[in-house]
């Protein structure tokens, strides 16, 4: 398999060429143009993984889609393009058995050898920071495609660093995070509009977009009037 | 202080890395991530009087934060960025002033005296707020825009859609007017434009907030 990300950072695009019986993951929607010989077929779960339903249930929980989409070529050089929704950025992560959590909807796509679960990130990142209460969960061995809303730019975290709520992409699970104000004092945190941030602990690879779509969208609802019946 | 500004110009982003000592102002919610080090302390936005007048009068936020690197402690790093995605200019002041329009500041050196600029009614009825954010001093300041950021030396006179301006020098006056006739106005979709007059630099957006909803509204 051979990924290479296009019209970076901008409208970004994944061109991924599979060889005969290499497969690829994607989220629901994603698919933009395929070769003719690739296979697809839509479960609730990962390839292979058990307990469907209640992993599709807890991905819709993410942010994610119930279903998942399973490219499977059916002979060699067959190309497949992918993109999300949003303008935005994609970038690869490669994982030899370590764990890769998520944000909700920077799940693009992933290789056969990536089990994809959920994983509870606590109450609290859900209920102050507009993030989700489940996030997904990738490990075992193979490549992971991520999307962001802005460019995605990489921290190696050693030590501390802190992300406003809505930058974070992904991050390895050697990193911990919590919820913690941003400036010194409570009152600053909270008059300086930035509210709660995440605050990374560890040794790891952090991900960051650098656009923030729930604040681009507010900036647009009070100009867009209310849907017609 | 060093500044980089990264992924112009679809999804410009301020990377400033902060000497120990050093410090730098940003609009609120303007961060995206930090270092740990890096103090954060929020503070009117320009006073405590032209805050408030700026906040009910011009669409303003009330505050600013202040984001300092401590003495004794490493260089820090501070990413900024806007809502929109767009471009970021960088405007050196050398005892200038600056007029900025509602939501164009992002952030400026500590040299940089945050004011209040009464803007006129011309630029209330424009949409754009009865009073201005004005930056004047000697520094750095980073504006940023919906779309990409356009520099233009005015010498006599432009016409400037409602909605496109970012920035301009205090030599410039502006005046509201009709685009054409009555009837072209309200039917070429124009409606109100903003008449520029004087010698100096302007700021464009090249896209508005304005457009992309009233696009968006019509598949509501």
């Amino acid at each position: 398999m051979n990924i290479e990300i296009l019209c970076r950072p901008a409208a970004s695009s994944a061109l991924v060429k599979l060889n005969q019986g290499e497969e690829l993951t994607a989220e629901v929607g994603a698919m933009i143009a395929m070769s003719p010989n690739l296979r697809v077929e839509t479960t609730s779960r990962h390839r292979g993984a058990k307990g469907g339903i209640m992993k599709g249930i807890k991905r819709i929980f993410s942010g994610e889609n119930f279903f998942l989409n399973h490219f499977t070529a059916a002979a060699d050089d067959q190309e497949l393009y992918i993109g999300p929704a949003l303008m935005g950025d994609i970038c690869t992560h490669n994982l030899r058995s370590e764990t890769l959590i998520i944000q909700g909807s920077s799940w693009l796509a992933s290789g056969t050898g990536i089990e994809v679960d959920t994983t509870f990130q606590g109450f609290g990142a859900a209920l102050f920071s507009g993030e989700s209460v489940f996030w997904v969960k990738c490990s075992g061995q193979g490549v992971v495609i991520l999307n962001s809303f802005g460019a995605i730019y990489e921290i190696d975290v050693d030590g501390e660093y802190i992300v406003d709520t809505g930058h974070i992409v992904a991050f390895e699970d050697t990193l911990n995070f919590n919820i913690s104000k941003a400036g010194s004092s409570w009152v600053s945190s909270f008059l300086g509009g930035e509210g709660l941030v995440c605050r990374f602990k560890g040794q790891g690879k952090l991900y960051c977009q650098t656009h923030n779509p729930p604040s681009f969208g507010q900036s647009l609802t009070p100009k867009l009037r209310p849907r017609q019946a | 202080m060093n500044v980089d500004i990264r992924y112009q110009p679809a999804f410009a982003t301020i990377f400033a890395s902060l000497l120990p000592g050093e410090s730098i102002i940003a609009e609120a919610g303007a961060m995206a991530s930090m270092s740990p080090q890096l103090e954060m302390k929020a503070r009117f936005n320009g006073g405590f009087f032209t805050a408030i007048l700026r906040k009910i009068f011009g669409g303003e936020t009330l505050f600013v934060n202040e984001f300092s690197c401590p003495r004794e402690t490493n260089p820090g790093e501070l990413v900024l960025t806007q809502s929109s995605p767009g471009d970021i200019a960088e405007i050196d002041l050398q005892g200038n002033t600056l007029l900025l329009t509602s939501g164009s500041f992002i952030a400026c050196t500590p040299g940089v005296k945050l004011g209040l600029g009464f803007a006129g009614f011309a630029s209330w009825l424009g949409k754009e707020g009865l009073f201005r954010l004005s930056v004047s001093g000697h520094g750095k300041v980073w504006i940023g825009g919906y779309g990409g950021v356009l520099k233009q030396n005015i010498q006599n006179e432009l016409v400037v859609d409602t909605g496109h301006l970012l920035a301009y020098e205090p030599t410039i006056s502006l005046s509201i007017s009709l685009s054409g006739g009555i009837f072209s106005s309200f039917f070429s979709g124009e409606g109100f434009v903003s008449r520029i007059r004087g010698q100096g630099d302007i700021y464009l957006q090249s896209r508005s907030l304005d457009g992309l909803t009233s696009w968006t509204n019509k598949y509501l």
